[in-house]
């Protein structure tokens, strides 16, 4: 019964701190400390952790933002040229004042590791499984480049005399300069892919004698199939296949037109051709059955194409051709152009009344391509004009992937690019019997440990956008027309590093936390602490208010409810 | 976004009573945090000191004197005047006292002290009304707001208590926001820095007693100084005024619409309330400019 | 260098000087270094305020002199001060009492050994500036310990023995005198030396005090527990204050040749009749009683120095034996009457024999009661059986 009787609390004068109450039984939501995909890493083809290598770049670590880069992409300098940035469309900062000029930057970039010639690190490992790739095009570049990294034995088969696919021969060196392309392509090659040039795969035999000298094979050999134009006689001198004539103009030596050229086709190759035939002195006109909002090519490239004098027929459709005495006289009509959906093709309806002449001495159609099944192997299977494949690019064929324009109607480079970072990570599952999450939504760099992985993209809604002064987007330069046509220099010019940093310096790094330290700071409760890299919220104190998720710049907070 | 350079060693507990997402508690937090640890707080009655904590628990961890609601300003005078008789003129006497506290039954005594210049910095933590006691209005509640006392609006204008310390010729007088950090940060060691009275209020959106979500404190107060109904300013010697942010963003009718205490407000209303605003923000930006001042201080 | 010298005379000096009560008032204050005065003027205590002032100008009172634009401010300041650590005295007079009362109670539940002089002055409304003990007799419920003088001399006294009851017993004490009766008569009074002093009243050195190096905080909202634990602390500290005053008080004999006491008994023995009385009042009934004797009646005075805490067993010892005890009030309680009359009454309650007490309300609102008029009261009540209720005289 000897009972301890605790001393009485002092009426007056504290003697200890409020620490020992625990305010955290007053909340029903708790604040969590998240990593979540922002909206452009998603739109984004390669899936490129956006929000990361921006936030690197903004803090003028550019090495480490092309590290970050690179992770997902071996050719930023490539695609922050060419890519059709869905990933701008998509960017938050659209509801705010302007999208981030994420290409621009991501050419900036890939630029500067040119410059400073940096290479990448060598593989940590070295695997004796060795995979193939056939097709020297972005997605057989990016597989070999991504199995390379993880230590595989990678050899790459390529009919033409040089790497790049449609990026050497469709791709214009005045929208992608040759010494850009050859650079970053050399880089892949000297993580030592063994590249065989001249060698086209397309026996039977071939393809048998490769499948078992591989413990797996990765298929890009693009759509190499020009499609034609049904009403028009391609054995006549003045009816030009685009590719054809690209491929050759862009290797120095295009077979010679007449000076008056049409060119049908409404996407980046027909404009390719206008552009380059303009280069060549040729009058161009533009004969596409979309209207100029329609057209499949990127806006910037129908107007750089204005500018160079091209001239555009849009919403229009060639009838038929004859010759005559001063030339080709080409019977065409206006059409209403609906787009078709997935599975449902488009529909042209012709407006009564509205047709017209054009005059050339060259019709050249660029109006798509298929792939050419018959050169594969006759084994894997076939879905219409492309060869099958599931979400990871399988093809269903043992030990067989397949990606980029042979597998897909996503006709970019950065989808091509992206298919051949996700087959070789299949590929790489495979090999080491792994199973894995077939969602790229997760691919982005790791973030702080304390970090919980949320899949929700961010909403510009979870963003506290007041943190940002409003401002417009970097407007990079373009070439002058006149300019352009004389010397073939590249159209679009780059950002400066004060305009890259300013630009940087907008962008909410989305679902990726930037340690400002705010929610530590707008904490009543004093209840966010710092932990290492990130950040924890104190459950014993935390009422649940909401202020640090309110105020986090990038929408890396958010409230969980609790059920107590 | 430039990261918030304001973290200094916590003077503030966890633990305390303050209602979730409260900008008193937040407020505090930073004041105490750039007074650092030689300094004592004088807290009277007030939603403050009810965070300050039951006994025998503190949530300072500097020494509190908690007076009666009135004397505030007296009582930090004694406690000065005792420092200094006993060797500890470098220790800070702050006060942190509520609107109530201060514009109203408090005022006498630090008109007084202001008067004497006693060296004291006294930090009025404006939640526009009596809140510890269930929100009534006091003389800094503005136009139109309802409160318990006022259930149909209040009829007269906020008291314009910046004006009358600056007259009294104080060496520092100046309005501070939590939306604002940096801002205030700055000013609290600017008047840190310097000796006699110094006077600050801050804009503290009580999230019930103005009817605010828990999360949006930080927005009402940020909207309040972006449409020029709290403007941020700094008046030095009671004569170089200076309006720290000197655009403004918003109508006030934004800012407004975040709160329940002015709901259901006439067109009319919303117009003379922007009226108001507007006429004291002219009259600010001239004397602002007078001094070649306006938008002197980085305002974030 | 004549300050200096001055300075240096003051503190080894003992010597008398001819003050009136405030001024005394003043030099005690002085001759206990207070730290932190606070203070604020009022008619008739005006003069202690100009003398602090006057004794700092001179650079012989080394403490931080507070002007505040009320009393309440005053006590405002007063109270922390006093928590930081440092000796405070104040002084003040009817109105400026009553506008401290809030600060009052604070004080004592802050156990801060605060010092301050009230002359009694009459309350208002309507207006006047006479001797009247309501003012103080009001605040009998603060918590304060309560002393009421006689003299200049023994306002000086009392104000150095109050600091050292004070600072024993954490309790605030109010030193009264009445207004112009000793507040502006002047006499002879001996100043004993800053050294005898000193070495009487040692620094004020409390248990705790608001410190950034201990960072504990005072004033936090209580439970019912804790307030109620605080008033029994209180109420202990308020019972030994009597022992605590006697001895400051032998203290003070011993060194300085004179004493005071708690209450005093004046001419008493054999006494069937005692005038019971405080303040000014007393040195009138001294008058009166030596002329009684002289005429042979068997009459005494007794004179309550301490009224809070009423020393219930002292008042109850000096009675002991005595028939009929007269109370004069210089004070009114409306509805209830003297002050002094019901405390005596209910001090005495259930003494064995218990004298019979009559009250009378003589000398409210500072009307003049001469020492005949004392005598006859004393003869008057011999004669007759006390009223329940004090009784209009003058
Ligand atoms: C003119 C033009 C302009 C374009 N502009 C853009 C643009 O601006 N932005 C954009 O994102 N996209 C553009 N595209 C589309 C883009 O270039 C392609 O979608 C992309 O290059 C497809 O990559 P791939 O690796 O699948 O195929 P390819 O780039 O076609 O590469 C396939 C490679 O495989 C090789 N090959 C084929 N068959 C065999 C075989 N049997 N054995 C060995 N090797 C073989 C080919 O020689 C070729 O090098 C353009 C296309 C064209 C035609
Ligand atoms: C003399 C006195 N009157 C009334 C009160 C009751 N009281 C306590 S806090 C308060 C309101 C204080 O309002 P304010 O100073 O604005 O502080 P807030 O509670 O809003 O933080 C009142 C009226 C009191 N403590 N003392
Ligand atoms: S703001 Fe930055 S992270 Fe967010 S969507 Fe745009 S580019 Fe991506
Ligand atoms: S507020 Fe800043 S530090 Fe906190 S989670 Fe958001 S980005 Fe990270
Ligand atoms: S600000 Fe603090 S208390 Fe509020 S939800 Fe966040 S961690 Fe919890
Ligand atoms: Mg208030």
């Amino acid at each position: 019964m000897n009972q301890m009787i605790p001393p009485p609390v002092p009426t007056t004068w504290t003697t200890a701190t409020t620490e020992a109450v625990h305010t955290g039984s007053w909340r029903a939501a708790l604040p969590r400390y998240v990593q979540a995909p922002s909206p452009c890493h998603l739109a984004c083809p390669v899936n490129g952790d956006i929000a990361t290598w921006i936030r690197l770049a903004r803090e003028r670590d550019f090495r480490g933002a092309w590290e970050a880069l690179t992770r997902h992409n071996p050719f930023p300098a490539i695609a922050g040229r060419v890519c059709h940035h869905p990933c701008e469309s998509a960017c938050n900062r659209s509801g705010y004042d302007e999208a981030l000029s994420i290409c621009r930057l991501e050419r900036f970039v890939g630029d500067h590791a040119i410059a400073q010639r940096w290479s990448f690190a060598a593989p940590p490992v070295e695997r004796d499984a060795s995979v193939a790739v056939v097709g020297g095009g972005p997605a057989g570049l990016s597989a070999a480049y991504q199995l390379r990294r993880l230590g595989y034995r990678v050899t790459l088969h390529e009919a033409r005399d040089a790497l790049g696919g449609l990026m050497r021969h469709g791709i214009p060196s005045y929208r992608l300069a040759r010494d850009v392309l050859d650079a970053e392509i050399a880089r892949v090659v000297a993580l030592g892919v063994d590249v065989h040039l001249s060698a086209r795969l397309d026996t039977p035999a071939a393809w048998a004698a490769l499948r078992s000298a591989h413990d797996a094979v990765f298929v890009a050999t693009g759509a190499q199939r020009q499609k034609r134009l049904p009403g028009l006689d391609y054995a006549q001198p003045w009816v030009v296949d685009g590719a054809a004539w690209l491929a050759a103009a862009n290797a120095g030596a295009p077979p010679a037109l007449g000076r008056r050229v049409v060119v049908i086709g409404g996407g980046s190759a027909a404009l390719d051709v206008a552009r380059s035939a303009r280069r060549r002195g040729h009058a161009v006109t533009v004969l596409a059955l979309e209207t100029r909002a329609q057209m499949p090519a990127q806006r910037e490239e129908v107007e750089e194409a204005l500018e160079e004098g091209v001239a555009l027929a849009d919403g229009a459709m060639l009838v038929a051709a004859r010759e005559g005495p001063g030339g080709l006289r080409l019977a065409c009509v206006r059409v209403t152009f609906l787009p078709g959906g997935p599975g449902a093709p488009f529909v042209v309806n012709r407006v009564d009344g509205s047709d017209f002449e054009l005059h050339a001495d060259a019709v050249v159609t660029s109006i798509g391509q298929d792939p050419d099944l018959a050169a594969l192997d006759a084994a894997l299977p076939a879905d219409g004009a492309l060869l099958a494949v599931d979400a990871v690019q399988a093809t269903g064929a043992d030990g067989v992937w397949a990606g980029g324009d042979v597998a897909s109607l996503a006709r970019f480079v950065t989808d091509a690019i992206g298919q051949g970072k996700r087959a070789a990570q299949a590929i790489d599952r495979a090999l080491r019997s792994r199973r894995g999450d077939a969602a790229a939504r997760r691919d982005w760099a790791p973030g702080p440990a304390a970090a919980t992985p949320r899949d929700a993209p961010v909403e510009l809604a979870s963003i506290a956008t007041h943190w940002y002064p409003r401002q417009v987007r970097a407007h990079a330069p373009r070439l002058a027309a006149a300019a352009r046509l004389a010397g073939g220099d590249e159209v679009q010019l780059p950002l400066d590093v004060a305009q890259a940093l300013d630009e940087a310096s907008r962008c909410f790094s989305c679902g990726t936390c930037i340690a400002c330290d705010t929610c530590v700071v707008v904490c009543p409760d004093l209840a966010v602490r710092r932990t290492g890299d990130g950040y924890a919220v104190l459950g014993d104190y935390c009422k649940g208010c909401g202020l640090c998720v309110a105020e986090c710049p990038t929408g890396s907070m958010d409230m969980v409810e609790e059920v107590r | 976004m430039t990261p918030l350079d304001v973290q200094r060693e916590a003077m503030l507990c966890s633990g305390h009573a303050a209602c979730p997402g409260c900008i008193d508690a937040l407020t505090a937090r930073h004041v105490l945090a750039t007074m650092g640890p030689d300094t004592m707080a004088v807290i009277p009655p007030s939603c403050m000191a009810v965070i300050a904590g039951p006994q025998p628990m503190s949530s300072l961890r500097i020494p509190v004197y908690q007076p009666t609601l009135e004397s505030s300003a007296a009582a930090a005078s004694g406690l000065r005047r005792a420092l200094n008789a006993t060797g500890r003129r470098d220790t800070q006497v702050l006060v942190l006292a509520g609107d109530g506290g201060t514009y109203d039954i408090g005022f006498q005594c630090l008109s007084s002290a202001a008067e004497r210049n006693e060296d004291m910095l006294y930090v009025c933590l404006d939640n526009e009304g009596y809140m510890n006691t269930g929100a009534q209005k006091s003389s800094s509640t503005p136009h139109y707001a309802r409160t318990g006392s006022t259930p149909a609006g209040k009829t007269s204008r906020k008291k314009n208590l910046v004006e009358i310390m600056a007259a009294h010729g104080v060496p520092y007088v100046a309005t501070a926001s939590a939306s604002h950090l940096p801002d205030l940060v700055r000013k609290v060691e600017k008047a840190k820095a310097i000796r006699g009275m110094r006077f600050m209020s801050v804009l503290i959106p009580c999230l019930d007693g103005w009817g605010l979500p828990d999360d949006a404190g930080l927005k009402a107060a940020r909207y309040a100084v972006e449409c020029g109904a709290f403007p941020l300013v700094e008046v030095e010697d009671g004569t170089r005024w200076t309006l720290n942010v000197d655009t403004r963003t918003r109508p006030v009718a934004e800012y407004l619409s975040l709160q329940a205490r002015y709901r259901g407000l006439a067109d009319d209303e919303v117009a003379a309330l922007q009226a108001e605003v507007d006429a004291a923000w002219d009259q600010l930006l001239a004397r602002s400019r007078a001094r070649g001042g306006a938008g002197a201080g980085e305002p974030r | 260098m004549d300050a200096v010298a001055d300075a240096v005379a003051d503190a080894v000096a003992a010597r008398t000087l001819l003050l009136t009560g405030n001024e005394a008032v003043a030099w005690g204050a002085r001759l206990a270094r207070p730290q932190v005065c606070p203070v604020y003027p009022i008619t008739p205590q005006t003069p202690v305020l100009e003398k602090l002032t006057e004794f700092q100008a001179q650079g012989v009172l080394d403490a931080e002199i507070i002007t505040p634009e009320s009393e309440h401010s005053v006590m405002s300041a007063c109270i922390p001060a006093s928590l930081a650590g440092a000796r405070v005295f104040t002084a003040t007079a009817s109105q400026g009492l009553l506008l401290m009362h809030e600060l009052l109670h604070y004080a004592s539940g802050a156990r801060v050994p605060i010092v301050m002089a009230n002359v009694n002055r009459t309350v208002a409304s309507p207006w006047a500036f006479w001797p009247d003990h309501t003012d103080s007799l009001a605040q009998r419920d603060t918590g304060w310990v309560q002393l009421y003088v006689e003299s200049a001399q023994e306002a000086l006294d009392s104000v150095l023995q109050a600091f050292r009851v004070a600072e024993q017993a954490l309790l605030p004490v109010l030193v009264s005198l009445d207004a112009f009766y000793v507040s502006h008569a002047m006499e002879p009074v001996d100043v004993p030396s800053q050294t005898e002093v000193d070495a009487y009243l040692p620094p004020f050195a409390p248990p705790r005090r608001l410190d950034t190096a201990s960072a504990s905080s005072w004033g936090n909202v209580v439970s019912q527990d804790m307030f109620y634990r605080h008033r029994v602390a209180l109420q202990e500290a308020m019972d030994g204050v009597p022992a605590l005053l006697a001895q400051a008080d032998g203290e003070w004999q011993r060194r300085f040749g004179r004493g005071w006491g708690v209450v005093e008994r004046y001419r008493c023995e054999d006494a069937d009749a005692v005038v019971v009385t405080m303040g000014s009042m007393c040195g009138t009934a001294r008058v009166a009683v030596d002329a009684l004797r002289e005429a042979g009646e068997a009459v005494g005075l007794v004179k309550l120095r301490l009224f809070r805490p009423l020393p219930a067993a002292a008042l109850r010892a000096a009675l002991a034996g005595i028939r009929d005890v007269v109370v004069l009030d210089r004070n009114h309680s409306p509805g209830a009457g003297g002050i002094l009359h019901q405390e005596l009454r209910a001090a005495l309650y259930g003494a064995p024999e218990a004298p019979r007490v009559h009250g009378l309300l003589a000398g409210v609102g500072g009307v003049n009661v001469p020492p005949q008029r004392i005598a006859a009261f004393a003869r008057e009540c011999r004669g007759t059986t006390p009223r329940p209720e004090s009784v209009w005289v003058r």
